[in-house]
């Protein structure tokens, strides 16, 4: 499966009479976007404002980050499942308006978290500070269920990107990247001598705002199975998640995993890059023993050499992170996993719910416990009052001069469990 | 779906699912609730489902349910015994580390109503 990733990259975006990208200038048609996402009798009112890198603005509370794509040859269509139907994806060529992204915000539960500051402290610990994002703010109707608000602003932000996807469809890229995975057995053939490694892709799927989409399917009803990387490139995993705003992975992060992306980067210098293998994250331990066995058993049966492992979310995931790593090395392959940590405000305390003595490779995004203090911003789009549900709540405080102290986990993305951030270790 | 039972101190999860499941309903904390289980899991019940489920910190959410089974086998099941164990461990070093606050009725009802939905679905795949 072969796919050409063409981005556009795009430096500025602005409101305007007709949605098009212009000398790398994305202008909306409100009006236009905002029919294109409406409909939903779920919502009372749907918005969108813009936020530029550099701004004194807040975004809060983040629901889901969404990549604007759109399928240019190839069979297939974007978000399938969702926005497309599902023919298989992942091959042809594909744009991207690079630089930005579509935002969205809902207050979905009363605790909801996830902030998106574009300057200040806060910027830094969050990849959404450096995108133009176009921020589309819904309001549900009164008594509406938590998991329809859920699915209601999912499909807006999804809606939302094919249709600013659109615009990038007859421009011609600024640059043409070309990812190939060949069937399996030609793809062993094509670099018989350097070590065949697999990504072990961990998808959330315990439940109300704790789901995964592969093709429309909820990965908590799925058994583990093999996707050419480049399928995930057009938008095949779909976030439904909203909780834990620093470790969950928003749709954004999937379209652009980071992790398959340095894989493809070595893939024929150092390794050869067989695919992914995904799999997910259930309450009930049987279930965990079952996709556990299920993912060992697929690797070895793909002949992979090493795995890279990597978990979303706190908890529960670790147990199945633990599992995989165990039952997979049993076998006689080598994993590094990858996650993040819970290890208390100076570091100390056990970082996961689980260990295992065959996890000697672990790389961590960081420390979720760590503490920061975010400035108070000019403006903040999206519901206000959710700052002040963080600042008295669990991982925050408010100060006098207006500032909140707060842990890294309310930041979007702050610490990516697919290391999609800006967090490193130096040593002194 | 077998029936199990579930230790909870979420009045959503016992009034749901006390039709079908054995419900132990705890007076007290989510640690509380944790407590109970390693009780059961001493006395040779099976954990079922994961005790710290959801994403959703034990520092942040007051609720848990978990589900054991409703026979006691023979002997102690040690896996049951290393997760709670594990998972005690867990939440008592976040809440220490910041100790849960007190949250307005709304959002405890939220709290309930994604505690419930989390081991609903995890009985009902």
């Amino acid at each position: 499966m072969r796919l050409e990733l063409g981005k556009i990259y795009i430096k500025d975006v602005q409101f305007g009479p007709q949605t098009k990208v212009e000398n790398g200038v994305l202008y909306i048609n409100k009006e236009e976007l905002l029919k294109e996402v409406g409909g939903d009798e779920r919502l009372k009112s749907i918005d969108v404002e813009l936020a530029h890198p550099g701004e004194e603005v807040r975004i809060i509370p983040v629901k889901d980050v969404i990549e604007p794509r759109v399928k240019v040859e190839g069979p297939g269509g974007i978000f399938p499942g969702f926005i497309s139907k599902v023919d298989t994806v992942g091959s042809g060529r594909t744009h991207v308006l690079k630089g930005t992204a579509v935002v969205t915000t809902g207050k979905i539960v009363g605790f909801q978290e996830g902030i998106i500051d574009m300057s200040g402290e806060g910027a830094k610990y969050t990849p959404f500070s450096k995108t133009h994002n176009i921020v589309m703010i819904c309001e549900p109707v009164d008594n509406l269920p938590q998991h329809e608000h859920e699915e209601a602003v999912r499909m807006v932000g999804l809606k939302a990107a094919a249709y600013l996807g659109k615009a990038g469809k007859d421009v011609t890229p600024d640059e043409i990247k070309v990812y190939e995975t060949l069937p399996l057995l030609q793809q062993v053939a094509q670099y018989p001598n350097l070590p065949k490694v697999i990504y072990v892709y961990m998808l959330q799927s315990q439940g109300l705002l704790h789901d995964t989409y592969v093709y429309g399917v909820d990965a908590k009803k799925i058994i583990p199975t093999f996707i050419y990387p480049t399928e995930v490139f057009d938008g095949a995993i779909i976030s439904g998640n909203c909780v834990s705003a620093c470790d969950k992975n928003p749709t954004y992060v999937h379209m652009n995993n980071p992790i398959i992306e340095d894989l493809y980067e070595r893939h024929g210098k150092d390794i050869n890059f067989l695919g992914c293998v995904i799999t997910n994250e259930n309450v009930y331990l049987a279930d965990k023993e079952r996709s556990s066995n299920y993912t060992a058993k697929l690797v070895e049966f793909l002949g992979a050499d090493a795995v890279i492992i990597s978990e979303e979310g706190f908890g529960n995931p670790d147990a199945d992170l633990v599992m995989n790593c165990y039952k997979i090395e049993e076998k006689g392959i080598k994993t590094v996993l990858v996650t993040d940590e819970y290890a208390g405000r100076d570091g100390s305390s056990q970082s996961l719910a689980d260990s295992t003595p065959k996890a000697d490779a672990v790389v961590t995004a960081g420390n979720a416990n760590e503490i920061i203090v975010l400035p108070p911003m000019k403006k903040v789009i999206g519901h206000p009052e959710a700052a002040d549900v963080i600042a008295g709540g669990f991982a925050g405080s408010l100060r006098p001069d207006g500032s909140i102290e707060a842990e890294i986990q309310v930041i979007t993305g702050a610490t990516s469990e697919v290391g999609f951030g800006y967090l490193s270790a130096k040593t002194y | 779906m077998e029936k199990t039972i579930i230790v909870t101190n979420n009045i959503l999860t016992m009034q749901k699912l006390k039709s079908k499941h054995k419900i132990d309903f705890v007076e007290g904390t989510l640690l509380d609730v944790l407590i109970k289980v390693r009780d059961y899991i001493h006395k040779n019940h099976k954990l079922l489902t994961h005790p710290l489920m959801g994403s959703i910190k034990p520092n942040q959410t007051p609720f848990k349910s978990v589900a054991i089974s409703l026979k006691a086998q023979d002997n102690i099941d040690v896996e049951s015994l290393m997760y709670i164990e594990k998972s005690i461990e867990t939440a008592e070093s976040l809440i220490k580390s910041k100790p849960p606050r007190k949250w307005p009725e709304n959002v405890l009802e939220d709290f309930r109503v994604i505690d419930f939905d989390l081991i609903y679905n995890a009985l009902n795949r």
